[in-house]
């Protein structure tokens, strides 16, 4: 065609247009006539030379062949988050079959029905949980255990009922002996404080358990506490079953009991590393499930009934179980009300008041309480690394606020901080990404290298603190834990998680 | 079988009403054949009945008066409006005559008169050739405006309207008549399921999880539904948010039942037009709804409509004054976030 040639007629409700060529070339058509096109679509090149033509019909040619649409990463039916879980846990979505839409719930209730009944507690979904699902909530290690395990001598534990005073004024010493002899489980190094007296038939206490001075405890079946697990004073305990995890703290001044305490659902579940705050008052009538790495903090209240006039009158009158699933969060003075469920990661903020199901990974507010956002935010690589460097500032400042002779050094590919204690030079070092060609500085200290990305084997001559597979590789000593001890201030734990600060640089 | 186009469904339910009626005429601007009006709804009808497709000159003011004396005389006149900014041109005529002839003279005539005419825009015709002004016409006395989206029985609105002893105005979209007419097969309508309430024009309603609730009721109409279900679908997928929309067949008189019904279920509700906000037919609603059901509200009613200004032509500006997916979307995320 040449210049200025028409070429194409646009018709439209009031005229007739003709387009004309630009520039003299040859006209390529994109289309086929009788092709609909949609509205804006180029429908022909002029070509202005026979090369321009020649990839026009390749490009064409590739077109038709395969189709330049990129394949969707998941049918047309599947949530970006029911994707995402299914990917994570290796689940087939061709499983699920139902009209409509799949969603994250559905693909929870495969990876729930893959792992084996009754796992977690012997009788799942009988009276110990009272059918409540345990979907998101790991539970204490203490809850498997045979129930011959920890069994009291009759004799004793009848003169414990009788008599608790005067049990109660022996020597702590003395107490943890005799309970030992009549048949309770008391591991290594547990300490049980000035006039602490535990009554129940099974009594388990595992290596390292710390009950606070001053503390009863009276359950109807079984007091079972897990290894590193410490109680503060004061603590009253008046439930059927209590079974608490390893590493968890409880504070002072803590209730779990009241009304209903003897019921037979009556069971207290916590989960390992779990953190229950002081003057915290639970009341397990029904089932109260806390899981792995929850917070419960400071004068939260959990109920599972409320009192009242008669329901028969219309008036609410209900018991029925709560459970905080792992991870979660319950703020400063907040309540939870008997039925309701916080989700995993959820945060519920100080001094609300939960009276429905928060779902997982929320952020909920108020009286009553609603969901108003996330409870996380995802951060990018870029902001991580900020913030480790930013962590690295504070040790540093905190170190040397402490008395530690420290500096800051910088090295190709790392950062971090040279310390002199105990009489020896010691690193802390962050490397982005460590894999094992990584040079270690001359130390006759410790080592301690913080990553974002471990590839490969750790190093040889260092402890590895792997800040996003939250995993600890290798030994030390006071470096090493007051490193991991300030992590752990930052919710940073590391597995393996069984462990304690025993003090040291911070 | 592959579904139809809205235009052709349309043309098709005409064709049958003159087969069936010869009190019915059509009248128009370029309606007849070969060019068989504007967006092509009237094809075929000239060649067949010259004699009662009356092509008219650009005279908006007076067709409106011609075909109300032609209904008040016995006929069934039906008027096709080519685009919907012209009714502004009959508007004394509609709101000092059409709608009141009966009323004045104490039922002694009747005006039953259809006027069709396609709203909306998204197709850069610019701002005197796009725009949704239905809403104008709400709250004028004695007229029925109903306004089917692509989903609706089209050929059954329209034989409605026809049937009616009153005037009816019959909003089409443009962008509707190039879209197949996607009626619920099975009770559902692509992933999502559609329940058709009862009644003369009734209302659509969708949900992606059986009606079993949600976060929240989108009620929309007419050529807003495709954007209000991409949008639907898109919060399902994207942020595992479930609403329920509501697609109104009439608009005036305005019957909210299946509005409420479904805000039972959300608790909350959002209203979605293509028309400018102010004074529009959400407006309407979220007034209507407060007053008769401020106890399943949980939260503010939320309006998505076009921004109060004059379309522009160019294609990039007109998206961003008309109301999106993102819009809509964001309008039920908002929701969750403030926890309303």
């Amino acid at each position: 065609v040449r210049a200025g040639q028409p070429v194409c007629v646009v018709e439209t409700s009031k005229s007739a247009i003709e387009i004309v060529s630009p520039g003299a070339g040859t006209l390529c058509h994109r289309f086929r006539e009788g092709e609909e096109v949609e509205l804006g679509e180029t429908v022909g090149v002029v070509a202005a030379s026979e090369d321009e033509v020649t990839a026009f019909e390749a490009e064409r040619a590739g077109g038709a062949a395969g189709e330049p649409e990129p394949a969707p990463d998941r049918p047309a039916n599947v949530t970006r988050r029911a994707a995402e879980l299914a990917r994570e846990h290796g689940i087939d979505l061709a499983q699920i079959r139902k009209p409509g839409f799949v969603t994250a719930e559905d693909v929870e209730s495969l990876i729930a029905a893959r792992e084996p009944a009754g796992v977690r507690g012997r009788d799942g979904a009988g009276t110990l949980f009272a059918g409540m699902s345990l979907d998101g909530v790991s539970l204490p290690a203490s809850i498997e255990l045979d129930e011959s395990v920890g069994a009291l001598d009759p004799g004793f534990l009848a003169s414990l009922r009788d008599d608790p005073e005067a049990f109660r004024a022996l020597p702590a010493q003395e107490r943890l002996e005799r309970y030992r002899a009549n048949g309770a489980r008391i591991g290594q190094r547990v300490a049980l404080g000035e006039r602490t007296v535990v009554v129940a038939p099974r009594i388990v206490l595992d290596d390292d358990v710390t009950i606070g001075d001053g503390g009863t405890v009276a359950c109807e079946e079984v007091f079972a506490v897990g290894p590193l697990t410490r109680f503060g004073e004061r603590l009253r305990v008046a439930c059927r079953r209590v079974f608490v995890g390893a590493d968890g703290w409880i504070g002072h001044d803590v209730r779990f009991g009241g009304g209903g305490a003897r019921e037979p659902w009556g069971t207290l579940a916590i989960g390992d590393l779990a953190f229950v705050g002081d003057e915290v008052y639970v009341n397990p009538c029904r089932p109260v499930l806390i899981g792995r790495e929850v917070f419960l903090t400071m004068r939260s209240v959990l109920v599972t009934h409320n009192v009242g006039h008669s329901l028969l009158e219309g008036f609410e009158n209900r018991f029925a179980g709560v459970v905080l699933e792992d991870r979660s969060q319950v703020g400063i003075g907040t309540v939870v009300y008997a039925g309701c469920r916080i989700g995993r990661e959820a945060i519920v903020a100080s001094n609300s008041y939960v009276v429905s199901d928060i779902p997982a990974g929320r952020l909920a507010i108020g009286v009553p309480a609603r969901v108003s956002g996330h409870a996380s935010r995802p951060l990018a690589d870029a902001r991580r690394r900020e913030l480790v460097h930013r962590m690295l500032d504070e040790l540093e400042e905190l170190l040397r606020l402490r008395g530690v002779d420290v500096d800051g050094v910088e090295k190709s590919g790392s950062r971090g901080l040279e310390l002199h204690a105990d009489g020896a030079v010691s690193y802390v070092l962050f490397v982005e990404r460590l894999d094992s060609a990584f040079q270690l500085p001359e130390a006759d200290g410790e080592v301690v290298a913080l990553t974002l990305a471990l590839a490969g084997d750790p190093p040889a001559g260092c402890a590895v603190l792997d800040l996003t597979a939250r995993r600890v590789h290798g030994s030390g000593g006071t470096v090493l834990d007051s490193v991991r001890e300030f992590c752990r201030k930052r919710g940073i734990r590391f597995e393996p998680g069984l462990w304690r600060y025993r003090g040291g640089l911070i | 079988v592959a579904e139809q186009r809205c235009a052709a469904v349309l043309n098709e339910a005409l064709l049958d009403l003159f087969e069936r009626r010869d009190d019915v005429y059509l009248l128009g601007e370029d309606v007849l054949d070969p060019y068989g009006g504007a967006f092509k709804v009237t094809q075929g009808l000239s060649s067949r009945w010259p004699e009662r497709v009356i092509t008219t000159p650009v005279s908006e003011a007076g067709l409106f008066g011609v075909a109300a004396g032609m209904a008040m005389r016995g006929y069934r006149p039906i008027l096709e409006i080519m685009f919907g900014d012209f009714v502004a041109l009959g508007f004394d005529q509609i709101v000092n005559g059409i709608g009141k002839f009966r009323g004045m003279f104490d039922d002694q005539v009747r005006v039953p008169l259809v006027v069709r005419t396609p709203m909306g825009g998204r197709r850069g015709y610019g701002p005197t050739h796009s725009q949704s002004l239905e809403k104008l016409l709400l709250g004028v006395p004695g007229i029925t405006v109903v306004a089917p989206s692509e989903c609706h029985d089209l050929g059954a609105f329209l034989n409605e309207s026809v049937e009616d002893d009153d005037p009816v105005f019959f909003v089409e979209n443009k962008l509707m008549y190039g879209r197949p007419n996607r009626r619920p097969v099975d009770g559902r309508v692509g992933g999502l399921r559609c329940r058709e309430t009862g009644g003369p024009y009734p209302a659509l309603v969708f949900s992606g999880n059986d009606f079993t609730g949600g976060s929240a009721t989108i009620v929309t109409y007419g050529g807003m539904l495709p954007v209000v279900l991409d949008a639907a679908i898109l919060l399902i997928l994207e942020d595992e948010l479930f609403t329920e929309v509501v697609a109104l067949g009439r608009l005036a008189p305005l019957d909210l039942e299946p509005v409420l019904e479904s805000l039972a279920r959300t608790g909350r509700l959002v209203t979605a037009e293509e028309g400018t906000l102010t004074a529009g037919v959400g407006a309407e609603i979220a007034a209507r709804v407060q007053a008769e059901a401020w106890g399943l509200l949980r939260g503010p009613v939320r309006r998505v409509a076009a921004d109060d200004r004059p379309l522009p032509a160019a294609r990039t500006l007109e998206d961003a004054a008309l109301p999106g997916v993102e819009d809509v979307a964001d309008a039920v995320r908002s929701f969750a976030t403030a926890g309303g």
